[in-house]
């Protein structure tokens, strides 16, 4: 019957090992899947990070510049509502023009399958989770890449962006 | 009890959190576990302060005591997992208790109030609350929320 092969189907895919790259933020441990990581860097390493003025969106307060794309620094404590700590790495997201700022990488480790995020969790989580991992007698968080940011908040960061290179061209041509 | 009270009895898990007993139905009941690991991450989520392990499955936690009791949750505590409903689908969900339970037969009165008990019964004296779970932590919910939406508006 097509439901339950299409079922079957989402059960193998759930239980598929995965790769994960495990990091702290603000003592609280995370996994993001490995392959939807470009690069790590030091937070020293970005001298060229721009700053973006715009009060909506709290969480982003920097713009950092890659082959031609401009990727918004989300700082993770803000994301996640948990006590700001001053962060030292940087995860340069691939595919999602996001870079994210952490306190520390764990390690990486392969997980056997995702969790579910059980029903009772209604509110913002649903996006910032993939879903649970099960580690070694650890309930982690399996982060989503996509929830960093909306699609309304890229939209308002870009516009946030373009008025302040607007701007900038006005002072160039004044002066 | 006649026999026809014990016809239409039912049977019930009684259950300590904080200094009151209540009840639920035993139907709804999977199991009463003992005070393990309580894992737990960021989320909004109201009343639930996170998940335990139960034979391989993420049970998340209810934190009832607070809305039943008026007090915190004592530590050390056991947990009574039942079955949350979801329309049609359901999952486990686990209620911190002491480890005072005990399985009786009663019948029940029918209660309207509060909106998350559906019953009394009496049991050794004592008039007791039968919890219906998916009510009471639907109603923790909706309450939370309002609260977050009037302190949004103020």
């Amino acid at each position: 019957m097509k439901i339950a092969a299409q079922d079957a189907v989402k059960a193998r895919k759930a239980r598929r090992p995965e790769t994960v790259i495990l990091f702290n933020v603000s003592n609280q441990l995370f996994a993001i899947a490995a392959d939807s990581v470009q690069e790590i860097r030091s937070t020293d390493s970005l001298g060229a990070a721009l700053e973006i003025e715009q009060q909506e969106i709290l969480k982003v307060r920097h713009t950092i510049e890659r082959g031609h794309r401009t990727y918004y620094v989300v700082n993770a404590c803000a994301h996640f509502g948990l006590r700001v700590v001053r962060p030292t790495l940087v995860l340069m997201l691939r595919q999602i023009r996001v870079a994210v700022l952490v306190d520390k990488i764990e390690r990486m480790a392969e997980i056997s399958g995702l969790h579910a995020l059980p029903r009772a969790f209604l509110g913002a989580e649903r996006q910032w989770y993939r879903g649970l991992a099960y580690l070694e007698d650890q309930v982690i968080p399996v982060v989503s890449p996509l929830g960093f940011l909306t699609s309304q908040e890229f939209q308002r960061l870009d516009g946030a962006t373009a008025e302040a290179s607007r701007r900038d061209l006005e002072r160039a041509a004044q002066i | 009890m006649s026999g026809a009270d014990a016809e239409n009895a039912q049977s019930y898990v009684l259950l300590q959190i904080g200094e009151r007993r209540f009840a639920l139905p035993a139907s709804e009941v999977s199991e009463l576990a003992p005070p393990v690991r309580l894992h737990q991450f960021p989320h909004n989520s109201p009343l639930v302060s996170g998940i335990i392990v139960r034979r391989g499955r993420l049970v998340p936690v209810y934190d009832v005591c607070p809305l039943l009791t008026g007090k915190n949750s004592p530590t050390h505590q056991f947990y009574l997992v039942a079955r949350r409903h979801f329309g049609s689908a359901s999952e486990p969900a686990a209620i911190p208790v002491n480890g005072d339970s005990e399985l009786v037969t009663a019948d029940t009165v029918q209660v309207t109030s509060p909106a998350y008990v559906s019953g009394r019964l009496m049991h050794g004296g004592e008039s007791i609350e039968v919890l219906d779970l998916d009510r009471l932590v639907a109603f923790e919910s909706r309450e939370k929320n309002q609260v977050d939406y009037a302190e949004l508006n103020s």
